[in-house]
């Protein structure tokens, strides 16, 4: 799931703490937003914004914490939409209901675990990447 | 870009297998959620009926009671509803109304029958009212507007009386929404149609009574509880477009205005 590799250059001090802060900044806002699957992905994509001009390894990680919270949006908002449908329309709980929150529920506890030890890994210096977003974000964020 | 794509359609497989295994589980049974909801919907319904017992006058007669209890035995046995759930409650009122209650009681005032032309406008709301349980709108429409919460503390004793009483008039003046009175209302249809009764005389006893709704607002609650009565109609004529029904027998007319005369008497 999680892979260690050197990246392209040694980061300073400062960039290391830049990039271990975008994936708190997921942290936090899962703590503050859930149910509400949005928020984690409108703070993660601020912080991603407010480090537009930072450097490649500040830009790396914000955009892989970033597409972190892209890759469960549509899993927790499907979770979401069910439940207030079961809330507010003549939809009944069902075992197959009961079945996916847990399912979300324990993808979000790997994806929170595997957060905060990135947010660890990545302040001592080592580059974390992760299996599928990691690849991603490879793809997605250059060099300038 | 392969090796991501190989490793994503992976990752949605993993959460989809997931998924999957634990949907095998019977989480209903295991967290009980089944019997804590029937529970509920039996001690709600048992005193919803025993505060409208207290404080309407119930018809025990056989000779009205009886013919009502075939209609609905008739309906049933056409549609394989368990005819035991259901408890029949006849009570002397000057309101046109009928309604559900949870744990499967139907009420019906005696305004609602004397109020019927025929035998087949009576299968007809009793039909819709059948449609109401058996789709679980009742609980549904309490959860709504009660609170699952304030029902479950009402079913343990703990509710007060005025807070029952509000809830108990939710249930019988006024509507369920459009989508849940048009789902009964073509259940009801379906109801009908396979005891080989004809749904129109049904849809006539919304549009005439819509029509009284004008002078008598306060009497009519069965149709001022459920809005757009005319558009109701108009669908039931709509649904059995083309389709042909047995023709009512005189003795079934005359049976009904015999029972009307039962319920007259006091």
């Amino acid at each position: 799931m999680i892979a260690t590799t050197n990246f392209k250059y040694e980061p300073s001090e400062h960039e290391l703490e830049k990039a271990a802060n975008s994936y708190v900044m997921s942290l936090v806002a899962i703590m503050g937003g859930f149910p509400l699957p949005i928020i984690n992905l409108i703070a993660t994509l601020i912080f991603y914004l407010g480090n537009l001009r930072g450097t490649y390894f500040v830009r790396w990680h914000c955009m892989q914490a970033l597409l972190s919270q892209f890759f469960l949006l549509p899993f927790n908002s499907f979770g979401f939409w069910w439940t207030v449908s079961i809330i507010f329309t003549p939809e009944t709980i069902t075992s197959k209901y009961i079945a996916y929150i847990l399912t979300i529920f324990i993808f979000n506890l790997v994806e929170f675990i595997g957060t905060i030890y990135t947010a660890i890994e990545t302040r001592k210096g080592k580059h974390i990447e992760w299996w599928v977003i990691g690849g991603l974000t490879n793809l997605i964020c250059k060099d300038k | 870009m392969k090796k991501i794509l190989l490793e994503l359609v992976l990752t949605v497989a993993i959460i989809a297998a997931v998924w999957f295994g634990l949907s095998q589980v019977d989480w209903m049974k295991l967290l009980n959620v089944e019997q804590t909801t029937q529970h509920t919907e039996e001690k709600i319904g048992d005193l919803f009926w025993k505060m409208l017992k207290n404080s309407e006058s119930e018809i025990t007669s056989d000779s009205v009671v009886s013919p009502v209890d075939s209609m609905l035995t008739r309906i049933c046995s056409a549609n394989s509803i368990e005819r035991t759930k259901i408890k029949l409650h006849l009570l002397r009122k000057d309101e046109i109304n009928a309604f559900a209650l949870p744990n499967n009681h139907l009420v019906v005032y005696s305004e609602l029958i004397t109020s019927c032309e025929n035998e087949a406008e009576l299968y007809g709301v009793i039909s819709h009212e059948l449609a109401h349980m058996e789709k679980n709108h009742v609980m549904n429409k309490l959860v709504k507007e009660v609170g699952l919460s304030v029902l479950i503390s009402m079913s343990s004793g703990n509710g007060n009386a005025e807070m029952m009483k509000e809830a108990l008039k939710h249930l019988s003046s006024s509507a369920y929404d459009r989508k849940l009175e048009t789902e009964a209302d073509l259940t009801a249809v379906e109801f009908l149609e396979k005891a080989e009764i004809n749904p129109e005389p049904f849809a006539n006893f919304l549009y005439r009574l819509a029509d009284k709704t004008k002078n008598l607002p306060s009497q009519i609650y069965w149709i001022s509880s459920h809005p757009e009565s005319k558009e109701r109609a108009e669908r039931i004529i709509e649904q059995i477009k083309g389709k042909s029904f047995p023709k009512a027998e005189l003795k079934d007319s005359l049976r009904f205005e015999v029972l009307k005369e039962r319920v007259k008497e006091k």
